[in-house]
Order: C-alpha cells, then structure tokens, then sequence
C-alpha cells in the first residue's frame, strides 16, 4: 500500500503534523467560541428588537460573501500585521451568520404556547431567555455553531497565508514547491479533523437534550457528562499540541520577535524564494549563535514587504525590479547596478532598512514559449510574437497581470496584447504551457522547469524588463543589534549565477527534494558551512 | 372595562362589567371571538384593558408588578403550555423556583400536586411531557397552577383539546379538587356541558358584550336575551333527539 518513501515522508512530519494540527484546532476553536460569545448576544437582541432583526441578517450576511482571501488581505490591510490576529478575526466574521442566524431563528421558532406560558406564570424577561427560549432553541443554534465550526476547519487553511499556521501550511508549501504529497499532508487531516468536528459538536449537543425516561438507563445516557465536555476536550488537545509542539525543534511560528536574540526568516511563496530564506537561514545557523524562526510561504510581494515594515519578520530576498516597481513604485531602471543604488537609497529613506549584497543572479521575468513552437515560427525575440498574438493564450501569474513592470507595460512596451490571458498559480504556469493549455507565459530566468519542460525563453530585444536581482533585505536596527549577521551572510554575495540558481530550483521542483537538503548539500559543496 | 386591539375601530371586548365572589367558579361562555379569553388575559396583565380596571382583592391590577401579580395567580393554558424540556416535576415546580423556595421544599410541593392529580410521582415525576398523554398532559397543566398555593386560578379552556372521556373524568377531578382547596377560580369555555358541570355561576359573552350573567338555573331557566336562550335551547332540543334515537 505505502511505499517506505511515503512512510519516512510522513514520519519525518509526525512531530511539525502534530503542531499544525494543534494550531489548526486552536485557530478553528478560539474563532468559533468568540463568535459564539459574540454572535449569540447579538441574535438574542435581534430577536427583541425587530428593527434590528434587518439590519443585523444583512451584515453577517454580506460578511460571509466576501471571499476568504479578500477577507485576509482586507484584515492584512487593516491591521497592519501577519499571523494569528487577523486570521481568527477573519474566521469569527465567517462564523457570525450561522451563529446569530440560527440564535435568531430559533428563539423565533419556540412555540407561541410555551413563549405565552412562560410569561403568564410569571417569568420576567430574562427569566423567559433562559429558562424556556434558549433551551428550546438549542438544537437550532448547536446546529449553526456545527456549520460554523466545520466551514472554519476549511477556511483556517487559508490562513497559512499570512503566517498563522494551521495545516494549511502543509498544503501552502506543496503547492509552492509542486509537491502533491505535502498538499496531501495538510489536506487529508484538514478533512478528517472537519469530520472529528462535526460529530464533536453534533454529539455535545445531543448530550443536551433531555432524554426520555424509557432511555434514562441507557449507556448514551451515562455518557453524556462526558459527551458535553467533547469540544472543550478536542480544544484541550489542540492546546496541548500546540505547546508541546512548538516547544519542540519545529518551532516555526510561536509568537517571538528579535528582541529575544531569534531572527525570523520569511519568503514568498515560490521555490526560489523559499531556498534563499534557507539559504540564508543555514548560514546564520551555522556561523553565529543566533536562534533562526522559518517563516516562509508567507504569499507575495507586498505580504513580505508589510511583515518586514511591521516587524514581523527580520529578514527575506527581495529582487531589485520588484522593489522599484512594486514597492517604490517607481522608474524602471535598466541598469542592474544603477537600480540596486537607487533601491537601497530609496529603503534607507523610507523605511531605514538595508539591501545587502545581491545573490548574483538576475531573476528577470522572461517571455517563454514551447521551444517546438519558436522553432516552428522562428521565434527568437518578444517582438517576434507580435504578428500571431492575438491567437496566443498567455498564461501569467497574478502579480505579473497587474504590475506596471508586468503585462500591463508590456503591452504598451512592445505594442500588442495576447488573445487570452489567465491568472496562473506560479506552481501550475510551467506544466500549463507543457500541456499546451496555454501558448506564453512569463517565466522566471532562473527556473529550473525552463530546460525541464523543454521551454524557450525569448529575448527581451526591446529591453523592457528591469533587472531582478535578489538580495537580502533587514532592518539597520537588527543589523546593529546583531554584529556578526552582515559577516554570516557574506560569502553568499555573488555566489549563485543564473545557472546554478536554476539548478537549485530544479533539484526541488524537478527532482523533488526538500529544499533543507538542496541548501545544505550546495553550501557543504561551496565549503560554507563550518 | 374595554378593550381594542386597532386604536378603537372595533372593540373585543365592550363595556364589560362583573364581579368574581371568593371561592366561587365563575365560568366564561361563549363562541370562538366572543371576547372571553381577552377578558381573563386582563386579569393578570398578560392583556392591559384599553379603558377601565380590574381589581384583585381591591387592588387595581395596572398598580401591581405584572411579573408578582402572575406569580400569585395559577393559570392552566389553553393548549397545556407545558415546557417540553423540563420534566413533569421540573414543570410543576417552576413557580416555586421563581418565587424562590428551596428545593426540597418545591419537591415535596410538586409530588404532593401529581399525587392530588392522580400521576404518582415516582412513575411520572422524571418523565418528559412528550411522553405523557394529553390528559395527563393537562393534569401536570393544573397541578403547575396550584404549585404555590394560589389563591386564584385562570383556566384558559383547559380541557378543550382532550377527548369527551379524559374531559370528563378531569371536570370531576377539577370538582373535587376545588371542594378540597377552596379556590376562586375564573373558567373560560365553549362548552355548555362543562359550563354547567363546573359553573357556580355564569357569565355569557356574545361579541364582545356581557349578554348576562347568573346562577346555572337563573341563565337557563330566565335568559336576559334572545341570544342566551338560543344558546340553551338548541342543546337542549339536541339532547332530546339524542335521547329519542336510543
């Protein structure tokens, strides 16, 4: 059934599983239970107040329309900070429907006798909420915290994207590095523990009902204390998790900052970036003694950027281009060294941080086709596209879509648009044009899948991309407070040429390794590592 | 006394006026609409008169706290009103439990009522309402109004949903109960025969207005109206052929 291969893939997770999972629980719980203190009130008062009762479904209702990542990046925005905040305030404004909702409509539900009895013997207002209204419409809000608790399990894999862990980091990760494993890892327990959920809080609340005296002897009877406290026992267990967990060597996203001597590493969520952070990672591991936190896949440009601004990570690779187009928004600079002086002036200025030394390849997007279709045509620049584009298919990614560095300038740039363009995930651009679903798409230089999958990467002959080079970027305040780090992360200026970078990439993404071990074996090669 | 549920445009009930005496039944009659309900409502605020008063014990009802007034007095709901959720001894104890007896007190209370009803406690005390039949439904009904020993109690046409065995059988254990505990009770029903079975006297409401009011023979041996004859003939004339056909 399990190849050994599989079996050592998932042993070597156990501990890092064990941890998601926990911070899984956690995010889904804490969120459920605010919203349950939250929205319960909320629907008890619209159920008092008709007036309110509009007003209030048309709220919780628009909130739960807004789709999970605009939801993110809106809290992203608003608070200023990644991690586990904006992630359970995005998952208690999803839970609130189902709970004030259901709250609501089952208060509305109880029975104009029962509602009538209650107040003709004498039951005060309050009285009438609690002894009869809330017990007779439990099974309806259980109901609604059940939809909200399940629908949370989902959508806090989301919230890998922001750095606040969960299991969907598994999945973040696999789809970074094309690992369908990985992918597995986070979404297979994801499922099950959806599952656990429901029939947790299903059991729990049955475990409320009264029961029949004809059941009263039963063994369902006898469980029932136990059956009750279910939710707060799987929460128990998510914490327990959680603390072991990152107490142990996969610590990768407990609340620390710099000022406790850890430096946090982030990266976007492509595998280059992801072997620069490591990159960067082992070499501060290696030659000083300071404690690294891995905060990679952490989304795109502007996330890292906002974290790096905020405080919540140290230190990531930016690329030159990137920063000037994306970040400054600026000029497009054409040359490499030129523009590296004006990014690393413009982020003293604005934001007192520090470019190092770059990596030394240049990671410029480049317009790539299938190589049998150039030599078909006799493709050999961008400009050669021009008479045919109408009838290609590009694929791009996001970021590529909108940047004035990407297909909107190059458009203007080179004066014609393609037939067709697709938002492609960058993981999936390179096997969409391999199965020739798309025609274009805008490869990275430095990606080992060009050669992989036999790809053709035109020269930019009217040179509109700017230079892409990567380097690391931190604060002058960590610098400062850590002498030794600018030394540790010297020997990496300059040492990776395009080639190599593209080799590095594809023994991930081609071959399939981890880049931990792609890392360590090229900087023992190099002699790096002490 | 009056009352309009539109601002005035139409009254249910209309320059009502009458008088309950201490321990005497006084039963309600009338057709669906006629008004009788709406006037027992009045008379623990669960409905507050448009215009007019009402008294307990000399004391105008709108002086008194709604929530102590309907605690001092038993109510048996149309329709049973039990709480599905509580037990049969948890439904009869609630009143107790809101005027804050202690819990062995209010226990002892409660299986002594099902006792008086009829349901011994140990077999029926745990069990749910759902789990009882209608009469015995109706039985807890009565036995949570005389929880705390009112002095007063409401019946809101509390047998009319059984069928004519449960409801005769419970209008004779409603007499004796009454023999026993000497309460002053208000009954609204439709039904003649229970009019006259548990009446010491009887009011007659047609459309929103008193037509009269008097002793069992005073309102079928000398009815004030038209419509108060009408009423006592046709089942009289029923009977008859009833009695002829057998």
């Amino acid at each position: 059934m399990m190849d050994s291969g599989t079996t050592n893939f998932i042993l070597e997770r156990l501990p890092e599983l064990w941890l998601r999972t926990g911070e899984h629980i956690l995010l889904t719980g804490l969120s459920t239970a605010f919203a349950v203190v939250g929205g319960m009130p909320l629907g008890i008062l619209a159920s008092r107040r008709v007036w309110l009762r509009g007003p209030v479904l048309s709220v919780v209702g628009i909130l739960q329309t807004i789709p999970s990542l605009a939801m993110l990046a809106i809290l992203l925005a608003l608070l200023h900070r990644i991690g586990e905040a904006p992630a359970i305030i995005a998952l208690i404004l999803y839970a609130l429907l189902p709970i004030v909702r259901n709250t609501l409509t089952g208060i509305e539900g109880v029975s104009p006798q029962a509602s009538e009895a209650a107040r003709g013997i004498g039951m005060s207002d309050r009285q009438r909420l609690w002894m009869v209204e809330l017990p007779l419409a439990l099974p309806v809000i259980v109901a609604g915290i059940r939809t909200a608790a399940v629908a949370g399990v989902g959508i806090a894999t989301l919230s890998a994207f922001i750095g606040a862990g969960g299991l969907g980091q598994f999945i973040n990760r696999g789809l970074a590095l094309s690992d369908t494993r990985l992918i597995l890892l986070g979404a297979i327990p994801a499922a099950l523990l959806a599952l656990l959920v429901d029939a947790v809080i299903g059991a729990a609340g049955s475990g409320l009902q009264p029961v029949p005296t004809t059941e009263q002897t039963s063994l369902r009877c006898r469980a029932r204390p136990l059956t009750v406290s279910l939710p707060i026992i799987l929460l128990a267990v998510g914490f327990l998790a959680y603390v072991t967990g990152s107490s142990s060597s996969v610590s990768l996203s407990g609340a620390s900052d710099s000022r406790d001597g850890t430096i946090r590493i982030g990266s976007k969520n492509f595998t280059e970036q992801i072997i620069l952070g490591e990159l960067m990672a082992q070499m501060i591991e290696a030659r000083t003694d300071i404690a690294v936190e891995r905060k990679f896949n952490l989304g795109g440009t502007m996330i890292c950027h906002g974290a790096l601004v905020n405080g919540e990570i140290d230190l990531y690779a930016e690329y030159t281009g990137t920063a000037l187009t994306a970040i400054l928004n600026g000029v497009v600079i054409a040359d490499p060294d030129e523009a590296l002086d004006h990014v690393r002036q413009a982020y003293r200025d604005q934001f007192d941080m520090e470019w190092l030394e770059p990596f030394g390849f240049n990671n410029t997007y480049t317009i790539t086709v299938r190589k049998h279709d150039a030599d078909q045509y006799g493709w050999e620049n961008v400009s050669d596209l021009a008479s045919r584009s109408r009838d290609l298919r590009a694929g791009f990614t996001a970021e590529f879509a909108e940047r004035p560095d990407g297909y909107p300038g190059l458009r203007r740039h080179y004066a014609y648009t393609f037939g067709q363009v697709k938002d492609l995930d960058p993981s999936i651009m390179y096997e969409a044009i391999a199965n020739d679903e798309v025609d274009v798409i805008c490869a990275f230089a430095t990606d080992g899948r060009i050669a992989a999958y036999d790809l053709q990467p035109l020269d930019d002959d009217l040179r509109f991309f700017p230079p892409y080079q990567a380097a690391p970027v931190t604060g002058k305040d960590l610098l400062a407070l850590h002498p030794d780090l600018r030394g540790a992360l010297a020997p990496l200026a300059g040492l990776i040429n395009d080639e190599t970078m593209q080799r590095l990439n594809f023994e991930v993404d081609g071959n399939g390794r981890t880049p931990e071990e792609v890392v360590g074996e090229f900087l023992t090669a190099q002699a790096l590592l002490e | 006394m009056n009352k309009s549920f539109d601002g005035g445009a139409s009254y249910a009930v209309r320059h009502l006026s009458l008088e309950v005496a201490e321990g005497e039944t006084l039963v309600l009659l009338g057709s669906s609409g006629c008004g009788k309900t709406t006037t027992l409502k009045t008379i623990n605020r669960l409905v507050e008169p448009t215009s007019g008063y009402v008294e307990v014990d000399g004391r105008d009802v709108s002086t008194c706290d709604p929530v102590e007034l309907r605690r001092s007095i038993g109510y048996v709901f149309q329709g049973i009103g039990l709480f599905p959720h509580l037990t049969v001894r948890q439904n009869v104890e609630i009143v107790p439990r809101l005027l804050g007896w202690d819990a062995p007190k209010r226990r002892d209370r409660a299986d002594e009522l099902l006792e008086i009803m009829g349901l011994p406690a140990e077999e029926y005390a745990a069990r749910l309402p759902a789990e009882l039949s209608g009469g015995q439904q109706q039985r807890v009904g009565v036995a949570r109004a005389l929880a705390s020993d009112p002095s007063y109690l409401l019946m809101d046409e509390p047998f009319g949903a059984l069928d004519a065995l449960s409801r005769d059988t419970l209008q004779q254990e409603l007499l004796m109960v009454k023999e026993r505990l000497r309460k002053t009770i208000v009954f609204v029903t439709h039904d003649i025969f229970e009019a006259i079975t548990l009446a010491d006297r009887i009011a007659i409401l047609h459309e929103g207005k008193l037509e009269q009011i008097g002793s069992k023979e005073d309102v079928q041996r000398r009815p004030a109206s038209p419509f108060v004859h009408e009423l006592f003939d046709k089942p009289a004339k029923q009977l008859k052929l009833f009695s002829q056909s057998r």
